[in-house]
């Protein structure tokens, strides 16, 4: 982790200490909790993307067999043997489901880092490099 | 901040990223066991295995039904590359532990050497206030 501290030279050349007001106090949870939020979405996002994988997998996998065969398909704790075409099918649904998933959570992201790079933007011009806001 | 703080930061700061390191090196270390003990499990089954069973690998929601020798070397594979992370953790483990404890004295004699410090100067004139 590079924490950028000041140098006690540094620390004189900055001035006066620039007083915290409430809402820089509140900009500054915000950050804080804006990004904890963007941690778990990030971590959530990478379970879902490997989900899809998965599924495109065994789609994959599945044009390559023997249309006869039977498919025993997960539905909870129990499988169902289910037609080939009817395997695929599902498989297109919960590949569908989980796209959406993951742009709805690509979207969320965006927002969360739009608002965070927005209040790096006001508390850096509010404290310049009294502040460090490096993630 | 005084030189010696700013030293003793830099300590702290070493001190702390070496612990997680250390942290995260007994997690994966940890994942790892779990992960061969899992495969040891399926090898065991597969030895019991009588020849017109067959084997299937869950891939999403989908069982597979598997070739046996493809399934068999699979597994281990697996064994092979997860055997061979676990030797390539255990001594960086150590390595980093070792590494701790030289941080942990050389943060307690830098502590002692400030001391020290503190008490000549303290005999001439008035203690310093120092913030934590």
């Amino acid at each position: 982790m590079n924490r950028r501290m000041l140098t006690k030279a540094e620390e004189e050349a900055a001035g006066e200490e620039i007083e915290v007001r409430r809402e820089d106090q509140d900009k500054i949870n915000k950050f804080s909790r804006l990004h904890q939020h963007e941690l778990s979405i990030e971590e959530e996002l990478k379970g879902k993307n490997k989900e899809k994988e998965e599924l495109d997998d065994i789609t994959t996998e599945l044009e390559l067999a023997e249309e006869e065969d039977l498919v025993p398909y997960k539905i909870g704790d129990a499988f169902f043997h289910v037609q080939l075409p009817q395997a695929q099918e599902m498989l297109g649904v919960s590949g569908a489901k989980v796209e959406e998933q993951i742009d709805e959570l690509e979207e969320k992201l965006g927002v969360i880092r739009e608002e965070m790079t927005q209040l790096k933007v006001e508390l850096y011009a509010r404290f310049g490099r009294t502040i460090n806001l490096e993630t | 901040m005084s030189d010696l703080q700013v030293k003793m930061q830099s300590l702290s700061e070493d001190f702390t990223k070496l612990q997680k390191e250390l942290q995260e090196a007994i997690m994966s270390r940890q994942k790892l066991e779990a992960q061969m003990q899992e495969n040891l499990g399926v090898q065991k089954e597969f030895e019991q295995l009588k020849d017109d069973e067959t084997i299937y690998k869950l891939i999403g929601p989908v069982l597979l039904k598997q070739d046996r020798s493809d399934a068999e070397s699979t597994v281990n594979g697996r064994l092979e590359f997860i055997r061979k992370e676990i030797s390539r953790l255990e001594p960086l483990i150590e390595e980093t532990q070792t590494k701790i404890e030289k941080k942990k004295s050389e943060i307690i004699q830098l502590q002692t050497s400030a001391q020290q410090a503190g008490a000549a100067a303290g005999a001439g004139g008035k203690p310093k206030a120092v913030a934590a």
